[in-house]
């Protein structure tokens, strides 16, 4: 079997629990203190999907509004991104647009777009509707699930999902090589800089 | 039992007793050869020779096994001593080390326990092995009524008790005990003392010591049991102490009711019951108390030996007296020590020689008279006629006639000298009377000044008191006795005390000293058995690496050795033994886990691999190198900027003077006035910074693996919170950058106090830090990036070259080494070391170390061939980190030349690119946003809802 490595960034505001995914997802553990994400983290797990095997390399990031200039850094050449949001935080739900919109304009053109609803073992204090997070996902085109890291509830779909969500080896290497012109340009700037 | 006693024989050196016993139907005769050695008055020795003679074999045989059991008395060595020390009574005894003599007697013990609080007469014995003194009903007695353990006990006597009542303070209970008087007290406490000293400075005795170093060894070679310069030691009272009272009759009282122990009902019966069965034949209480089968035989043997030696006479001697029966074997004894001293021997033999000779003077004179007689017969008829014999006769008879008037001449003059001396009598007897006379007279005279005197006295009582003045003046005089009596009371008590008190420091200073050796020692094992543990956790993880390429049987076996591994990571730290001596726990001093918890396994075993080697390093490392830092900084009064305080904090500050420096260092930068803290925590009161949320959500985050921070009701979380709220209006442009919390809370840790911590926050963000180091787009931060960069490239051309080739970004990696200062990425240990040299040289030290843990593990990046393999390596390997010395030497020994003129300029240079690149970079996105806008207006793009423009 082929092994694959992707790159996925986790985005989103704040304290909406990407570190405790990312934790779940690869340890199968939940902390309720995890440290937060300074710069970011790095951490790898490897999923069969099909015939193939795929190595996610999750570069998990900041929250804080602050270190979003840093953000390039990982989402570029990333093969999908994970925008988390609290579905008990309206907030949340407005700055993950916000990362949609960035991502948009300079992210990589084929990139994969997940959006999850975090914290949903929380739905007695819920803030944003499962229907506002579908309607909104369908209208950009990215998957969408409601999870919950500490109950360890649909971590491994939304991961699934994404690799359904990748194309066949082939076009994906066009495609990643192809990325956005403008955008492409100038992060390759920044980053050569950082 | 012993009924009637005889000295028979006493000379300067020795004194014979002889004990007949009448009550044993045996007749056994029992010889005391008591030895008086006079080297030394304060040393008197008493050995006691005793024998028994058993009169017949089976007698012997009926109480042989009597001979295992242990008596208070065991006198096989001591006779033994006793033998050999008769034959080398010579004067010339000093240096000969001296048998200690056994410590034994009667006191008073006063029962601690029960309703009978009573004093109770027993007898104390020590023993030497177990530094126990025990102790008996009566001396006979086989089982000890109880011990006191004297190793760590302390004595003690009162004054103004009772007399002879004195202490004995063991850690577990206190014994009064009572001695007939002062002097044997004294004796017994001086005696205790020795005892003690003895035996807690023989080496043998404790089985540690043998791991001991040798100049401890040396030291103890020298110690000596002194307590001289205080008491002088007490001359034995030998007629309440020592093994001649174990042999006088057990006193009344120790038979009567109240003396038996109620606390020893079983022993007290056992003892009963040997004694009575004792009583049978006589000798098994002798042989239940005192052994001397083997000097038996060598006296013995000696005897017979003598026997054939002996001269003629003393051989008819001896025949003679053992015609007396018993009696003569008791000479045969005797005789039988004379051998055993040739001296003696040749004494006897010498005055044998002299009356010898006396004799044979005596026998010579009357054979020479003789022979005179025979010759004068001879004559007398040889003489050839009568007339010749008449002659003869008539010359003879005229010889007879001239000698007796020369006899009653001398007659008359005795006669004359005899009166002469009655006279001489008599004048003397005059002269003595003239003598009693004056006598008399003198004493009268004295009377008459006694009472003049006593007049006077008086007289001068009455000019002071009117009346009874002489008893006021005697009063006086008997207070100012007992007055005197008490002042030399309480001086031995001083003087005892004092000898107690130098004696105990001694003592509690050895322990001290091998207790520090042997924790030495014991770190030092310790340290190894890290290593080795270590060493076979790396064997687990390798093989826990090709588990899947190994057969099913070694999987198992390797897996339940892995989780055993694991297991045992929890029950360590648990171990009470270890707490009290090492600082084994879970967490350390500043409550950082020291054992990382990981869920992954691998990870686990690393942890403890980890966790393993420093704390091996650090045992190792304590006497070599911090001890003596220790001592500098124990030295260091104040404080000033130094190329040696410099050198010294770079080594890492010791815990308990972390705080003060910290604390200085801020003080050096930092000036805000006295209330500015509390100030700031007004304002927060009554306006909320933004960040507040922020924080909020931060500060039950922060430093999880320390146990201050992990639970929300700690004090720390407290403080830390205030902290944070208090700078976020200190600088409100910064307000709160993620990463401050972390800063904070070591600040917390290190220094406590939440305003100390405040300050020192303040220091770091506003004055180390480069500006706009935590600002809003972090600029400073991302600029250092590049700076390290360079700089990395400089000093590992290496390393750069093997991150290009694979198109690592360092920054992913190192961008939070700089914003928090290595908190969260170095263990507690090393981290605090770097965060000391940080705060006293600033933020070169940052790239300083960050270079040094690229250098550290340089090889095992270069080893590394994907991209994926080295941001998985990197993201961690910051942890494994565990030898914070090399890491130090690498940072600033390796590293140089580091001017941090360069530093700064490289900074001033990228700061400029990056600017410019912010600008380019706000253009392009302008450039973009606009393109897009277009190509909306075109009506071509779907993508973009309406809420991103809402946003």
């Amino acid at each position: 079997m082929a092994i694959r490595e992707l790159k996925v960034c986790l985005l989103g505001d704040t304290g909406v629990g990407k570190s405790s995914i990312v934790c779940r997802f690869v340890q199968d553990h939940f902390d309720h203190n995890i440290s937060p994400t300074i710069g970011a983290s790095f951490m790898t797990k490897t999923v069969p999907c099909g015939n193939e095997l795929h190595k996610f390399l999750i570069w998990d990031t900041a929250g804080q509004e602050r270190f979003h200039s840093l953000a390039p850094m990982y989402y570029r050449g990333s093969a999908a991104a994970v925008i988390v949001y609290d579905i008990t935080k309206q907030d949340s739900f407005h700055t993950l647009k916000k990362w949609v919109k960035e991502l948009k304009e300079h992210g990589p053109e084929n990139i994969v777009m997940a959006i999850a609803g975090n914290k949903c073992d929380l739905s007695d204090i819920r803030e944003v509707s499962m229907k506002d997070a579908k309607e909104y996902a369908d209208s950009i085109g990215a998957i969408v699930v409601e999870t919950s890291a500490k109950n360890a509830i649909n971590v491994e779909e939304l991961f699934q999902g994404i690799s359904r969500r990748i194309p066949p080896l082939e076009p994906q290497q066009n495609g990643s090589n192809g990325a956005v012109k403008l955008g492409r340009q100038s992060l390759h700037q920044t980053n050569r800089c950082c | 039992m012993f009924e009637h006693v005889q000295v028979i024989h006493s000379s300067e050196q020795e004194v014979c007793i002889h004990i007949s016993c009448v009550s044993c139907p045996h007749s056994i005769g029992l010889s005391i050869l008591k030895k008086m050695n006079t080297v030394d008055d304060n040393e008197k020795v008493t050995d006691v020779h005793e024998q028994t003679f058993p009169q017949t074999e089976a007698a012997e045989k009926s109480f042989s096994d009597e001979a295992n059991h242990e008596t208070p008395l065991n006198y096989q060595d001591d006779t033994i001593a006793a033998t050999t020390d008769g034959s080398s009574l010579t004067p010339s005894k000093e240096g000969v080390e001296e048998k200690p003599k056994k410590l034994c007697g009667y006191l008073y013990k006063l029962g601690m326990k029960g309703p009978l609080k009573a004093w109770k007469y027993r007898f104390f014995s020590y023993d030497d092995m177990k530094c126990n003194l025990l102790y008996y009903r009566i001396a006979t007695d086989v089982c000890a009524l109880g011990s006191i353990d004297l190793h760590a006990a302390t004595f003690h006597f009162d004054v103004e008790a009772e007399e002879g009542i004195f202490e004995i303070k063991t850690p577990t209970k206190p014994y009064i005990l009572k001695a007939i008087n002062k002097h044997a007290r004294m004796y017994w406490l001086q005696q205790l003392q020795r005892k003690r000293w003895e035996y807690c400075n023989n080496p043998s005795k404790i089985q540690t010591e043998c791991i001991m170093s040798s100049d401890v060894h040396d030291r103890e070679g020298s110690l000596h049991f002194g307590d001289g310069d205080f008491l002088s030691p007490v001359t034995t009272p030998t007629d309440v102490v020592g093994k001649m009272v174990a042999l006088m009759p057990a006193p009344q009282e120790s038979t009567s009711l109240q003396n038996i122990s109620l606390k020893h009902p079983w022993k007290e019966i056992q003892n009963t019951v040997r004694n009575m069965c004792g009583s049978k034949p006589t000798q098994a209480i002798s042989r239940s108390v005192f052994h001397f089968e083997e000097s038996e035989q060598v006296s013995a043997e000696v005897t017979t030996k003598q026997f054939g030696k002996m001269s003629p006479s003393l051989n008819f001697a001896r025949k003679a007296r053992k015609q007396n029966g018993g009696f003569s074997s008791n000479l045969e004894n005797i005789s039988s020590d004379k051998l055993d001293n040739p001296q003696l021997q040749i004494q006897a033999l010498t005055e044998e020689l002299k009356s010898q000779k006396d004799l044979v003077k005596l026998l010579h004179r009357t054979l020479e008279s003789a022979q005179e007689e025979k010759r004068v017969c001879a004559e007398y008829l040889s003489a050839p006629e009568e007339k010749d014999r008449l002659e003869l006769i008539r010359h003879k008879v005229r010889q007879i006639e001239d000698l007796r008037q020369r006899v009653e001449v001398l007659q008359q003059e005795k006669q004359d000298l005899e009166q002469c001396v009655s006279l001489k009598d008599f004048h003397i007897e005059e002269l003595k009377e003239h003598v009693q006379l004056l006598m008399e007279k003198n004493s009268a005279k004295q009377l008459v000044i006694m009472k003049q005197n006593e007049q006077l006295l008086s007289q001068m009582d009455l000019d002071n008191t009117t009346s009874s003045g002489m008893d006021t003046l005697h009063g006086q005089y008997r207070k100012i006795d007992s007055l005197m009596d008490d002042i030399n009371a309480y001086k031995t008590q001083n003087r005892f005390l004092n000898s107690e008190i130098h004696q105990v420091t001694q003592l509690w200073r050895n322990t001290a000293e091998k207790e520090t050796a042997l924790l030495m020692k014991c770190s030092y094992i310790e340290a190894r058995n890290c290593q080795l543990e270590s060493k076979y956790l790396i064997l687990l993880r390798k093989l826990q690496e090709v588990l899947p390429y190994l057969d099913a049987d070694y999987c198992e076996v390797i897996k339940r050795l892995i989780e055993d591994a694991l297991q045992s990571d929890i029950k360590t730290p648990l171990q009470p033994s270890n707490v009290h001596f090492s600082p084994i726990s879970e967490y350390d001093d500043y409550g950082f886990m020291i054992i990382p918890e990981y869920e992954l396994e691998h990870l686990k075993l690393l942890a403890k691999i980890q966790a393993l080697e420093i704390r091996s390093n650090k045992l190792l490392t304590h006497d070599v190198v911090d001890k003596p830092l220790r001592i500098k900084w124990n030295s260091l009064e104040e404080l000033s900027y130094s190329t040696d305080l410099k050198n010294l904090v770079r080594c890492g500050i010791p815990t308990e003077h972390r705080k003060r420096v910290w604390k200085w260092l801020t003080c050096q930068r930092i000036n805000f006035s006295a209330n500015h803290y509390k100030d700031l925590l007004k304002k927060c009161e009554s306006a909320q910074h933004p960040a507040t949320q922020q924080i909020e959500l931060d500060i039950h985050r922060t430093l999880t693996n320390n146990k201050h921070f992990n639970s929300p009701t700690s004090e720390f979380i407290q403080k830390l919170r205030r902290v944070l709220f208090a700078y976020s209006w200190q600088n409100p442009t910064i307000g709160y950058c993620q990463g401050l919390n972390r800063l904070a809370a070591l600040a917390l840790l290190v220094l406590e106090d939440e305003e100390s911590a405040f300050y020192c926050l303040a220091d770091i963000v506003e004055n180390i830090m480069p500006t706009e180091y935590y600002s809003n787009n972090l600029s400073g931060s991302q600029v250092d990036q590049r700076v390290f960069k360079d700089l990395l490239s400089e000093k590992l051309p290496r390393l750069t070259a093997h991150f290009e080739q694979y198109k690592i970004d360092l920054s992913l990696i190192t961008f939070n080494w700089f914003l928090v200062v290595f908190v969260d990425s170095l263990v507690s240990d090393i981290l605090l070391k770097v965060w000391d040299a940080f705060l006293y040289e600033g933020t070169k030290v940052i790239f300083r170390y960050a270079l040094a843990i690229f250098k550290y593990n340089e090889e095992e990046i270069l080893k590394l061939t994907d991209a994926t393999d080295i941001y998985q390596y990197l993201s961690f390997f910051t942890k494994t980190i565990c030898d914070g010395r090399k890491l130090m030497n690498i940072a600033f020994n390796e590293m140089n030349p580091f001017p941090m003129k360069l530093v700064r300029k490289s900074r001033a240079e990228h700061m400029e690119k990056f600017k410019a690149e912010l600008v380019e970079l706000e253009y392009i996105k302008r450039e973009y946003v606009k393109s897009k806008k277009e190509l909306r207006s075109t009506g071509n793009d779907m993508g973009v809802s309406e809420d991103e423009e809402d946003t």
